[in-house]
């Protein structure tokens, strides 16, 4: 193979790329027509005048939409919904996660149980979820919530009517379900850690909290980087959840820009200003990836 | 030191709790009257009753036609995605693809897609086409959604199997069809098991693309959740009924597919953050 001119070898090689090449047009080609060739459309879409309901006003309308958003408090009011929504479900799931992986590896028993409870959440539709959340935990009087709060002397919510409970209560489903999540990623994350590394620490009589900040937390550093990443994307584009729960309501408490793109889209049937909505989220959603994936490589 | 444990096993015991409950407490719902339901404080021993399936499979508002829809969707999508994802995978696994990086660059960078972004060109290109509500139009942009993941979790697959069977494969003039059909394939088979499976759960979940571009003849089960809501009532026994029965496949599959649920979840972001 050291002369990749001989002719043979260069037959092999050519042979070797259009086989690889064969193989990979097809799903390339699917996933051009599939996905980018109806972003082409949504960016045109963006661009036009387009409410179903008011056919006869359909044109072409520049940036229209675009400058629209800026005097248009709703969109304001999403757009900071979508990043409290992301940032909140994000740090509960990672903390909550770590802490709970780290305190599983300490007890006798157990841990199996909890491995096993914690694909319960993840597998389940988040649209199931999201009703089982509005009927049987947050119910006022009968929920599970309400029965705990009560029976504590806090009293009896409305969960999911009250606008700053709602908001509060669709991070709460969002955490409950994707934790389960963080903590199965950490905790594969710490069991792969060489022990020797901790024993050497020991014997330096470096605290608890010292081999955890300076030993632990850089080594597992990587799958919580991942964990992020992945959470903010779902929490971005969280939809089934709220819509089974709160519908982006009451008002529009719980309006994330997703939800606000849907309702403009297919409730309004205004698709040429949700389709604007729809490339700020799909813009910012990207944005936010490439540069966790820079900020991943430039350690 | 033991006082230690205890109190970490609480802990545990608490989170353990928080995660099961919710569904231990629709799984008995589901076996209630809708009084009993409504009862206060909420009673844990009561006379089970099978009405409620009976309704859901049987009655006016039957989930059947609801599972079928979500059965032939998802499994088209599946075989569909499988047959493409495959050969892809394997050629940005070990192939020397032109421009291989850009390609899984751009895999990764479709899988990074908002839904919303998607459904609305799909609506309004499906209703020029009159593919509102088919089978095919939903089945379609299913694929948005499973193609990549299914090609990124192959790709993690193909790399684990070791170089030296490919290589005795070819030196043994087999062409390299062949080769990746009788040598490599079985090498994968369970990872094209573990795929197939989580591709069909991701699917068979979806809820934006079903509730947009379904309507009366393909509506999944997903969607067919809110029959047993209205404004004037929840039919809470109903839906939790509903419920068990529409997501016992995917908790039989997450059950199953248990130790394979990190890898299975992490795949795209962990290439994409190497690369």
């Amino acid at each position: 193979m050291r002369h990749p001119a001989h002719p043979r070898v260069r037959t092999l090689a050519q042979a070797e790329r259009r086989f690889a090449i064969a193989l990979f047009a097809p799903a390339l080609l699917v996933l051009v027509v599939t996905t980018s060739a109806p972003l082409v459309y949504l960016a045109w879409t963006s661009l036009m005048r387009l409410e179903l309901a008011m056919p006869w006003l359909t044109g072409f309308a520049g940036l229209g939409n675009y400058t629209k958003m800026g005097s248009d408090p709703r969109f304001w009011s999403s757009l900071s919904l979508t990043f409290v929504y992301t940032a909140s479900t994000v740090v509960l799931q990672v903390a909550i996660g770590l802490s709970l992986a780290l305190l599983v590896l300490r007890i006798p028993k157990g841990q199996a149980a909890l491995r096993i409870a914690a694909v319960l959440p993840i597998v389940l539709a988040p649209v199931v979820v999201g009703l089982f959340w509005r009927t049987l935990v947050l119910s006022p009087d009968v929920g599970l919530v309400d029965v705990v709060t009560r029976a504590l002397g806090l009293g009896s919510h409305n969960w999911l009517g009250d606008p700053e409970l709602a908001l509060i209560s669709v991070i709460a489903i969002h955490t409950w379900q994707w934790t389960p999540f963080a903590f199965l990623v950490i905790l594969a994350s710490l069991s792969a850690l060489p022990p020797d590394v901790f024993e050497a620490a020991r014997i330096d009589r470096a605290s608890a909290w010292q081999r955890f900040v300076h030993i632990t937390l850089p080594l597992i550093r990587p799958a919580i980087v991942i964990v992020v990443i992945l959470r903010m994307m779902t929490a971005l584009s969280a939809f089934a959840a709220i819509f089974a729960a709160t519908g982006g309501g009451p008002g529009t408490a719980t309006e994330i820009l997703n939800l606000y793109a849907y309702r403009t889209s297919f409730t309004e049937f205004n698709l040429g200003y949700g389709a604007s909505l729809a490339m700020v989220l799909l813009v910012l959603t990207l944005a936010i990836s490439f540069a966790m994936f820079r900020l991943r490589r430039a350690r | 030191m033991k006082l230690r444990t205890v109190a970490l096993t609480g802990a545990a015991s608490l989170v353990l709790a928080v995660w099961v409950v919710p569904v231990a407490w629709a799984l008995l719902t589901s076996f209630k009257t809708e009084r009993d339901v409504l009862a206060y404080p909420p009673v844990v021993v009561f006379a089970p009753t099978l009405a409620n399936y009976r309704e859901v499979l049987f009655g006016s508002a039957s989930i059947l036609p609801n599972l079928a829809s979500s059965l032939v969707v998802s499994g088209a999508a599946t075989i569909l995605t499988m047959l493409f994802a495959i050969p892809a995978a394997y050629a940005l696994a070990r192939l020397a693809l032109p421009m291989k990086r850009a390609g899984g660059f751009y895999v990764l960078a479709t899988q990074m897609l908002p839904p919303v972004g998607l459904i609305i060109p799909y609506y309004l290109i499906l209703q020029k086409l009159g593919g509102l509500d088919s089978y095919a139009g939903l089945t379609t942009i299913y694929l948005t959604f499973s193609l990549p993941f299914a090609i990124w979790l192959m790709v993690s697959y193909f790399e684990d199997v070791p170089l030296e069977m490919e290589e005795a494969a070819l030196l043994d003039r087999a062409g390299r069809l062949r080769a990746l059909w009788y040598v490599i394939l079985p090498q994968v088979r369970g990872g094209i098991a573990v795929t197939t499976v989580f591709v069909f759960l991701n699917a068979w979940n979806e809820f934006l693309f079903a509730v947009v571009l379904g309507g009366n003849r393909v509506r999944p089960v997903t969607v067919a959740m809110f029959n047993f809501i209205s404004v004037e009532q929840t039919l809470w026994a109903k839906l939790a009924a509903g419920a068990m029965l529409a997501m016992a496949p995917v908790i039989v599959i997450g059950l199953l597919a248990q130790r394979h649920i990190v890898k299975g979840l992490t795949v795209g972001a962990v290439k994409g953050a190497r690369r």
